[in-house]
């Protein structure tokens, strides 16, 4: 593996008001590394991840993105937006746009590509997650399994080298989980750093490299899946899958 | 309407090209009609295209003064969200007739004597701010009902925060706030009807005059209101098939 990490986060802490969301909270990630993580809800694992681009701010401890400090400069801001990309659980699908200028929009506005150009590559993305067929149609005219392909591939077309996912099936029938999850386990083989805030425990025993076990605001366990799910060595998460195993 | 749903793009044409034979073909009928309305067949049309006139400019400047103060009203700076705030304020705490009153006496008295702007720009200016008060509102609500997740959306993406706007949002408050804004633009036909009081000879005035030398205002205000009826229902279809262009992302 890489020796410099993608992403460094070091002993950051949040609050919301007096609620401390997050307590210290410190990780690499490594290039090309798929990073499941896990954890009880309100355990500040949204919290975590959007910070890693500023959608929130952290109030202590240092972020670098690719070497790059994430802090208040607006040209740190920008090149770290570029490198990172983000999957939401809503897909937040730009409503009044179709499909193909959803996906082709960023790059023509924030990559300076000519239109034609950014619709043939939208156009080869939206064929890679199945929905070439589907390019002129408005996101509302899609069902949630194929509108969470799309912002997929919406988020690929900025060529991010790294890519976060909050919980990208649990808005979805179950019957379009694996639709998502299959596009997912595609992109895990291809370089690319994904951190995944997820229930799905097949996909992070399956896919992940890494498990992020996180519980009231801290990393709790940091291991591979294997470990995580055979031998935890916490009681919080052992708690947690006996909880998780039998459903919510 | 249907027809409107399904082809708004047909629609806006044949309102718009509707319009203009009526605006500038209206004389030809109208005066074949019998006294008092047949020999001011062409005075009714010049009123009415001065009434569109007013119509149309006020309504482009009161959209553009709208989308500005809306934006203003959710500024981080104080003093422009204050200053917004205050001519929305005033501007709908107050008679229209008494906004163009003051426009027409005051406006000219602070500007530059050689500048001498006519009555119909000067009643423009006051139904622009007017109208870009009640705009103002409805830009401000529609902007306000922007989910958020299409703003961390963009924003993920690298998005500038103007970029953001000019491309997400604005676009998406528009769609909502249409609807209202074409209320606004109704309205404002009729109420350019009050530029009589600055003699700006609009549709309503002529009729006035027209009732007031012939005696015989039922023939007269009956044609002045019907021409009215014709341009809110133009106004109205076009301003329906917009929402329906800019509605595609909405309906299945
Ligand atoms: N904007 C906010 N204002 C106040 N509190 C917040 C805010 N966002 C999150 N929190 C709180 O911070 C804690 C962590 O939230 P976070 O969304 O990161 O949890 P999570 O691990 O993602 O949970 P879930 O699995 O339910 O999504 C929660 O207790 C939450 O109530
Ligand atoms: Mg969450």
């Amino acid at each position: 593996m890489n020796e410099h990490p993608i992403i460094e986060a070091i002993d950051v802490h949040k609050r919301y008001g007096a609620f401390h969301a997050l307590k210290g909270v410190t990780a690499r990630f490594y290039p090309g590394e798929v990073t499941a993580i896990l954890g009880p809800s309100g355990s500040g694992k949204s919290t975590f991840l959007r910070m890693l681009n500023r959608l929130e701010k952290h109030d202590a401890g240092q972020i670098f993105i690719d070497g790059i400090e994430l802090n208040d400069d607006p040209k740190h801001l920008a090149a770290i937006r570029r490198e990172v990309g983000m999957v939401f659980q809503n897909f937040n699908l730009f409503t009044h746009l179709t499909v193909l200028r959803n996906v082709a929009l960023a790059p023509m506005r924030i990559r300076k590509v000519a239109r034609k150009a950014a619709e043939t590559r939208a156009m080869a993305l939206l064929e890679r997650v199945g929905l070439a067929d589907h390019a002129h149609k408005y996101p509302i005219q899609l069902s949630g399994g194929q509108q969470q392909r799309v912002a997929i591939a919406r988020a690929l077309a900025m060529d991010p080298k790294v890519l976060l996912f909050d919980e990208p099936t649990s808005a979805l029938d179950p019957e379009m989980v694996n639709e998502v999850l299959t596009v997912m386990r595609e992109l895990a083989h291809t370089g690319i750093t994904m951190l995944v805030v997820t229930h799905e425990m097949g996909f992070a025993r399956e896919v992940a490299d890494r498990v992020l076990f996180f519980d009231q605001g801290s990393i709790l366990e940091d291991t591979t899946p294997d470990r995580f799910f055979n031998d935890p060595a916490h009681e919080r998460a052992r708690a947690f899958l006996a909880q998780v195993k039998h459903g919510f | 309407m249907d027809w409107i749903r399904h082809h708004p793009g047909a629609a806006i044409f044949t309102a718009l090209i509707g319009l203009l034979i009526f605006l500038w073909g209206m004389a030809i009928p109208l005066s074949y009609a019998p006294e008092p309305i047949g020999p001011a067949a062409e005075l009714f049309a010049e009123g009415t295209r001065v009434t569109v006139g007013l119509t149309v400019v006020s309504g482009l400047a009161g959209l553009v003064l709208g989308v500005l103060v809306g934006l203003g009203n959710l500024s981080p700076i104080k003093p422009i969200r204050w200053f917004c705030a205050f001519y929305v304020w005033v501007l709908r705490g107050t008679p229209l007739l008494l906004q163009i009153l003051f426009v027409w006496l005051v406006l000219p008295t602070l500007l530059p004597a050689q500048w001498s702007l006519s009555d119909f720009t000067l009643a423009a200016i006051a139904l622009s701010l007017n109208i870009g008060a009640y705009n103002s509102e409805c830009v401000r609500a529609g902007i306000l009902a922007v989910p958020h997740g299409q703003i961390e959306a963009a924003k993920a993406l690298g998005f500038s925060p103007f970029q953001t706007f000019w491309d997400i949002v604005l676009p998406q408050s528009m769609r909502i706030a249409l609807p209202a804004l074409a209320n606004n633009l109704a309205s404002l036909v009729k109420d350019s009807s009050l530029a009589y009081a600055i003699s700006v000879v609009e549709l309503t005035m002529v009729g006035y005059r027209i009732q007031a030398e012939s005696y015989q205002p039922i023939p007269v205000f009956l044609t002045v209101g019907a021409i009215y009826l014709i341009l809110t229902t133009a106004f109205t279809t076009m301003t329906n098939a917009i929402e329906q262009m800019l509605d595609v992302g909405r309906k299945r």
